[in-house]
C-alpha cells in the first residue's frame, strides 16, 4: 500500500514537473531532465531513464505533443510540448497542489 | 479538444512499432549523448568515463526501451500482424493447398449461411416497417372446431371501437380481381380490399399519386385502386400517366390513385389494393366475408396484456351472444408470425439444420487440418527453431492458427459472396416452391446476424484447421530439439487415417445420391399419365367463394354457366380438338380416402371430379363398363369411374363393373358428420390409369373419377387439346375468359406436362448441390491423399535411399510405398460401398406396404454396376494422386539419400 502510494505521488510530482518545466518553453528530454534536477534541487532523485515512458505516457493521454527539432548544439532532438489539455491539467494540478499544501500547512501550524 | 489531442497523440505513438522504436532509441542516443557531453565541460571527466556515468544516470538503457515499448501496449497484436502476414505469405506460397482447402471451407461457410439465413427467416421472421415488432393480428378461433373463424366483420367493427391495447385496427378481405390493362391483356391480381389505415400500419411514400384515405371508405365514394410496383412495369409498360386513368377491374371500374414503390406488399404478398367498405357485407356475428384484422400494440401496451383485454372481451361476447359467440376465443398474435408459428418441434428442427451446417464445418475442417498439419510437418524445421529462440507451444499454436485464420478469411469472403449470389437467385424461388405464396417480408438476403454467423463458422474452421495439426506437430517438440534430429518425430496417427478413409467413402457414396436424385428426376420427367400430355393446355379457372349459402347457389349456376359458354366458344376456336374440365390435373395429387368395399376392405383412394366428356377428350378408352352420361350428373347420382390402378390394388383384378363401395368414417370430423349418411358407390366401368398419384409418389394409385356438373366446385381446371402446340391457345383462352364473364379468373395456363416443373426445379436444385459436395469431396481426398504421400515419401527418403542401394527392384520400393494409401482408399471405398447399400436399404423401406418390389425405390442393377465401375475409377485416381511423389521417391539418388541426415 505504502509503496502504491509512494510511487503515485512520485509519478504524481514528477508530471507536475515536466509540466511546469514545458509550460515555459518546448524542450527535448535531455533538457527536461536538467530542469527537473535543478527545480527538485536534487530531492526527486529518479533516474533519467524514466522520464522517457513518463513522457510517453503523458503523449498518449494527449498531454504534451512532441515534434522533431533542433537543437542548441545543431543536433536532431524531439522536442515536447504542452497542449491545452496539458495546460489545463497543469493548472488543475497546480491548483490541488496548493489547496493540499495549504491544508497540510494549517494543520503543521496549528499542531 | 483534449480527445483530438489524445487522439492523435496515440494515433502517432501506434503509428508503427518500427518507427516508434527508431524514434525513442534516437532520443535515448542524444541524451546520453548530451549528458556525456555536459559531464565533460561541467565536471572535466574524460570522455570514456563521462559516457559511463551518463549510462548509469540513464539507468539501464535497455530497461527503459522495454518500458516504453510496454507502455505502448498492444504488444501481442504486433505479433499477431506478422502471423497474419505471414499467413497471407503461405496463401501464395502453397496455392494449391490454398485453392483446395479455401474452396472447401468456402462451400462450408456457403451452405451454414444459406442455411443459418433461411432457418432464421422462417423461425424468427420479422417485419421490415417501422416498429415491425408491435404490429399483431387479431383473430376468433372457434375453440370448438378447432380452427379460425374468419367472419370476423362484427367483431373487426366492435373491436376498433373498443380496443385500447391495440391501435390502427384495420382489416382486409383477400380477393382475386381481374385487372385489364390497357392492351385488353386480363390477369388475375391479388388484391387486398383494406382499410385506409393499413397505410400508417406500413407507411409507404406511393411512388405517384397517393395512397388510400379514409374517404374511399365512405358509402358512395368513387371506386379506386393503387397499383403494386410490378403490376404498374408489367400490366401498364410503367406508364407515367396512370395516375387517374380508369381501369376494369373485377366487375367495375376504378380509378388509378397510386402507384407503390418496388417491394412493398403489405399485408401479405398483394399488388392491388381497393377501399374496404363494411357497409357492403352483411355485418352480423359469424356473418360475411372472411377477413383478417391487424393492428399495432399501443404505445408501452405489451402482448400479454392486449392478450388479457381481448381475452375479456371474448368472455364479454361468449356471456352477452352465446348463440353465436360461445365457442369463439379472439386471439392476438405477431404478426410475422401468422403465416408460421414455430412450436418446440419446428425450433429442433431448426437447430439440427443449423447443427447439420456446423457439422458440415467441422467434418471439411477436419479435412482442412489434415492439408494443414502436411503442411506444418514440412515446416517443422521453421517450428523447431522458433521453439529453441523462444517461441512457448502457446505462440507456435497462435502462429498457425492466424494461418488457417487467414484462409479462413478468405474461405469466408468467397462463401458469402456465394450465398449472397445463390439467395437472390435461388432463394424467393425455393421459399416459394415449399410455401406457396410468399409474404413480403420473406426476404431472402445476408443479414448482419448471418454474416457475424458466418464469421463465426469461420474462426471455428479456423480453430479446427488450425489448431489441431498445431498441437500435434508442437507436441514433444522440445525433446526432438533435445535429440537434435528435426526429422522422423512426426507421423500421419490413427486421426489422420480415419479422416482419409471417411472422405474416400463420401466421395465413393455421395454418387449415389446423385443418381438416386437422376432417377427421382428421370422418374418424374417420363411419368406415363396415359396420354400425350404435351398436346393439352391447362388452365385455372375460379370465382370467389359467397359467404352464404343462397348467394353460393346463384353464383354457382351462374360459374356453371360461364363455364359452359366457354367450353363451347372454345371449342369452337381454330386448332382446338376437344375441351374438358375436372377438378384436378394429372400428377397434380389429388386428394384421397378410405374407401370400404362390399366386405370390408379398406383401402386408400384417390378422388378426381370429371366433367362426363373427360375420358372421350383425354383419348383414354373405356376398358371395361360403360363412360359417364349427362344421366350421372343427377344430384344423387352414384356412378363412379374407376381405373386400372384401383382394379388390379383394390380388387385385386377381379371384375370391377357392379362393386359398390363407401367412404369410411372419418374419425376426426365431429359427431354430426358422423352421423351424416354415408351413400354406396356403385362402378360403372373401368379406364386405364391417367395419372391419379401426385408426380412425387411412388407406386401406383387407385383412382375413382366422380361424375361433376360444371359450376359444381368454385375453381375447375379446363383441359384444352389442340393441334400443335397448345400454348399458342392461351391468350385466346384469357380473352374467352374475361369476354364471357369478367368474374372469372384464369390462373396457371400451362402445357399439360409442366404440371411437375416446380418440382423438378426443386430437386435439380438438390441435384446440384449435390454434385458440387461430391466435387468438393473428392479435391479434399485428393489433396488429402497427395499431402500425406508426399509427406510419408519425403520422410523415408533415406530409407528409399538405403533400399535402392542395396538392390531393392522398383517394384519392392514402390509396394512399399503404396501399401498404405492402398488400404486406405481401400477401406474406403469398402465403406462407401456399405454406406450406399444401408441407405438403399433404408429407402426401400420408406415405402408404404403397397406391392411394390423394393428394387424400385433403390438402385437398379445397372445403377450398381455403374457405382462398382465408378468405385474403382475412384481407386484409380486416388492412386494418381500418389504417382507425383512416388515418382519423387524413385528418382532419389542413393548417395544424395544418405547425404540427408
Amino acid at each position: 500500500m505504502l509503496r502504491r502510494a509512494q510511487t503515485d505521488a512520485l509519478r504524481g510530482s514528477l508530471d507536475l514537473l515536466v509540466f511546469k518545466t514545458l509550460s515555459l518553453e518546448p524542450m527535448h528530454g535531455w533538457g527536461i531532465s536538467q530542469r527537473v534536477q535543478q527545480i527538485s534541487d536534487g530531492v526527486l532523485e529518479v533516474n533519467q531513464g524514466s522520464l522517457y515512458p513518463a513522457l510517453q505516457r503523458l503523449e498518449k493521454s494527449g498531454l504534451v505533443a512532441s515534434d522533431w527539432g533542433t537543437s542548441d548544439n545543431n543536433r536532431r532532438a524531439r522536442y515536447y510540448r504542452l497542449t491545452a489539455s496539458g495546460r489545463r491539467a497543469l493548472n488543475a494540478e497546480l491548483e490541488s497542489w496548493r489547496r493540499f499544501s495549504a491544508g497540510l500547512e494549517a494543520v503543521l501550524s496549528t499542531a | 479538444m483534449s480527445w483530438l489531442d489524445g487522439a492523435h497523440g496515440r494515433l502517432a505513438l501506434l503509428r508503427s512499432r518500427k518507427d516508434a522504436d527508431e524514434r525513442f532509441a534516437s532520443e535515448i542516443r542524444f541524451h546520453i549523448d548530451m549528458e556525456t557531453a555536459r559531464l565533460q565541460r561541467e565536471e572535466g571527466i574524460e570522455s570514456g568515463e563521462a559516457r559511463r556515468r551518463a549510462l548509469v544516470a540513464f539507468g539501464g538503457v535497455e530497461r527503459h526501451k522495454e518500458a516504453l515499448r510496454q507502455g505502448r501496449g498492444l504488444r501481442w497484436l504486433g505479433g499477431m500482424s506478422l502471423d497474419f502476414r505471414l499467413g497471407f505469405r503461405m496463401l501464395v506460397k502453397y496455392p494449391g493447398l490454398t485453392i483446395v482447402g479455401g474452396l472447401a471451407m468456402a462451400f462450408g461457410i456457403w451452405v451454414g449461411a444459406v442455411t443459418f439465413e433461411l432457418a432464421t427467416l422462417v423461425a424468427h421472421p420479422t417485419l421490415p416497417l417501422p416498429g415491425g415488432d408491435r404490429v399483431v393480428l387479431l383473430r376468433n378461433w372457434d375453440a370448438s372446431a378447432s380452427r379460425e373463424e374468419p367472419r370476423a366483420l362484427n367483431d373487426f367493427l366492435g373491436w376498433r371501437q373498443t380496443l385500447k391495447s391495440v391501435t390502427d385496427v384495420g382489416a382486409y378481405r383477400d380477393v382475386s380481381l381481374n385487372l385489364t390493362s390497357p392492351d385488353g391483356d386480363v390477369r388475375t391480381a391479388a388484391t387486398a380490399e383494406i382499410t385506409a389505415n393499413a397505410f400508417r400500419i406500413a407507411p409507404t411514400a406511393p411512388l405517384m399519386g397517393r395512397v388510400l384515405v379514409p374517404d374511399d371508405e365512405r358509402a358512395g365514394a368513387p371506386p379506386v385502386v393503387v397499383l403494386g410496383y410490378d403490376v404498374w412495369r408489367t400490366r401498364f409498360g410503367s406508364d407515367s400517366h396512370v395516375v387517374g386513368r380508369t381501369v376494369p377491374l373485377g366487375e367495375t371500374y376504378a380509378t388509378v390513385v397510386g402507384v407503390m414503390p418496388k417491394g412493398f406488399g403489405f399485408p401479405v404478398s398483394h399488388e392491388l389494393w381497393t377501399p374496404f367498405r363494411p357497409e357492403l357485407y352483411d355485418q352480423a356475428p359469424r356473418a360475411g366475408p372472411p377477413i383478417a384484422i391487424f393492428g399495432r400494440l399501443a404505445p408501452g401496451v405489451t402482448l400479454e396484456s392486449a392478450r388479457a383485454e381481448l381475452t375479456a372481451l371474448g368472455q364479454r361476447a361468449a356471456r352477452d351472444r352465446p348463440i353465436t359467440h360461445e365457442h369463439l376465443q379472439p386471439q392476438v398474435g405477431r404478426y410475422a408470425y401468422q403465416f408460421y408459428e414455430p412450436g418446440l418441434s419446428e425450433r429442433a428442427t431448426m437447430f439440427a439444420i443449423n447443427g447439420f451446417a456446423i457439422m458440415l464445418i467441422v467434418l471439411v475442417c477436419s479435412n482442412v487440418a489434415l492439408l494443414l498439419f502436411a503442411r506444418a510437418a514440412t515446416r517443422e524445421s521453421e517450428l523447431t527453431v522458433r521453439s529453441a529462440l523462444g517461441a512457448s507451444r502457446g505462440r507456435i499454436v497462435l502462429q498457425l492458427f492466424t494461418e488457417a485464420l487467414v484462409l479462413g478469411g478468405v474461405a469466408t469472403a468467397v462463401g458469402l459472396a456465394a450465398a449472397r449470389f445463390g439467395l437472390s437467385r435461388w432463394g424467393e424461388e425455393f421459399l416459394r416452391v415449399n410455401t406457396g405464396r410468399l409474404p413480403f417480408w420473406f426476404n431472402p438476403h445476408l443479414s448482419p446476424a448471418t454474416v457475424l454467423y458466418a464469421i463465426g463458422l469461420a474462426v471455428l474452421g479456423a480453430a479446427i484447421a488450425g489448431v489441431m495439426p498445431a498441437l500435434k506437430v508442437t507436441r514433444g517438440l522440445g525433446a526432438r530439439l533435445r535429440q537434435g534430429t528435426a526429422g522422423g518425430g512426426l507421423r500421419f496417427g490413427g486421426v489422420w487415417t480415419a479422416v482419409i478413409i471417411t472422405q474416400v467413402a463420401a466421395t465413393v457414396a455421395f454418387p449415389a445420391i446423385v443418381m438416386l436424385e437422376q432417377r427421382e428426376l428421370v422418374r418424374i420427367r417420363s411419368l406415363d399419365v396415359g396420354f400425350a400430355a404435351d398436346e393439352y393446355l391447362a388452365a385455372g379457372l375460379e370465382v370467389d367463394v359467397p359467404a352464404d349459402s343462397a348467394t353460393a347457389r346463384v353464383q354457382s349456376a351462374r360459374l356453371g354457366a360461364s363455364l359452359e359458354e366457354m367450353r363451347r366458344r372454345v371449342a369452337a376456336e381454330p386448332g382446338v380438338v376437344g375441351v374438358t374440365f375436372a377438378d384436378r390435373l394429372p400428377r397434380m395429387g389429388h386428394p384421397e380416402r378410405r374407401i370400404e368395399m362390399d366386405g370390408s376392405t379398406l383401402r386408400e383412394v384417390a378422388m378426381a371430379s370429371i366433367d362426363p366428356s373427360y375420358f372421350e377428350v383425354l383419348g383414354a378408352p373405356i376398358l371395361a363398363g360403360r363412360s359417364f352420361n349427362t344421366g350421372d350428373l343427377v344430384p344423387d347420382g352414384r356412378a363412379v369411374i374407376v381405373d386400372r390402378g384401383f382394379v388390379d390394388q383394390v380388387l385385386a383384378g377381379r371384375n370391377a363393373i357392379g362393386r359398390r363401395f363407401r367412404f369410411e368414417v372419418n374419425p376426426q370430423s365431429d359427431q354430426r358428420a358422423a352421423e351424416e349418411p354415408r351413400p354406396w358407390y356403385e362402378i360403372v366401368g373401368v379406364v386405364k390409369e391417367l395419372g391419379m398419384g401426385g408426380a412425387t409418389e411412388r407406386g401406383r394409385a387407385s383412382g375413382v373419377y366422380f361424375p361433376a356438373a360444371l359450376g359444381s366446385s368454385s375453381e375447375a381446371q379446363m383441359i384444352v387439346h389442340g393441334r400443335g402446340d397448345p400454348t399458342t391457345l392461351g391468350p385466346r383462352v384469357r380473352a374467352i375468359a374475361s369476354a364471357v364473364d369478367p368474374t372469372l379468373r384464369v390462373a396457371d395456363v400451362q402445357r399439360l406436362d409442366k404440371v411437375t416443373d416446380p418440382i423438378l426445379w426443386a430437386i435439380a436444385l438438390w441435384l446440384r448441390l449435390t454434385v458440387l459436395l461430391t466435387a468438393i469431396a473428392l479435391l479434399l481426398s485428393l489433396a488429402g491423399i497427395y499431402a500425406v504421400l508426399s509427406f510419408t515419401v519425403a520422410r523415408r527418403t533415406r530409407e528409399i535411399g538405403v533400399r535402392v542401394a542395396l538392390g531393392a527392384s522398383r517394384r519392392r520400393v514402390v509396394t512399399a510405398i503404396f501399401r498404405r494409401p492402398l488400404t486406405q482408399v481401400g477401406l474406403g471405398v469398402v465403406a462407401g460401398t456399405v454406406l450406399i447399400a444401408a441407405g438403399t436399404v433404408a429407402v426401400s423401406g420408406w415405402v408404404p406396404d403397397q406391392g411394390i418390389d423394393l428394387g424400385a425405390a433403390g438402385l437398379s442393377l445397372g445403377q450398381v454396376a455403374l457405382l462398382m465401375a465408378y468405385s474403382v475409377l475412384m481407386l484409380g485416381v486416388c492412386l494418381l494422386a500418389c504417382v507425383v511423389p512416388t515418382r519423387r521417391a524413385l528418382r532419389v539418388e542413393p548417395t544424395e539419400a544418405l547425404r540427408t541426415e
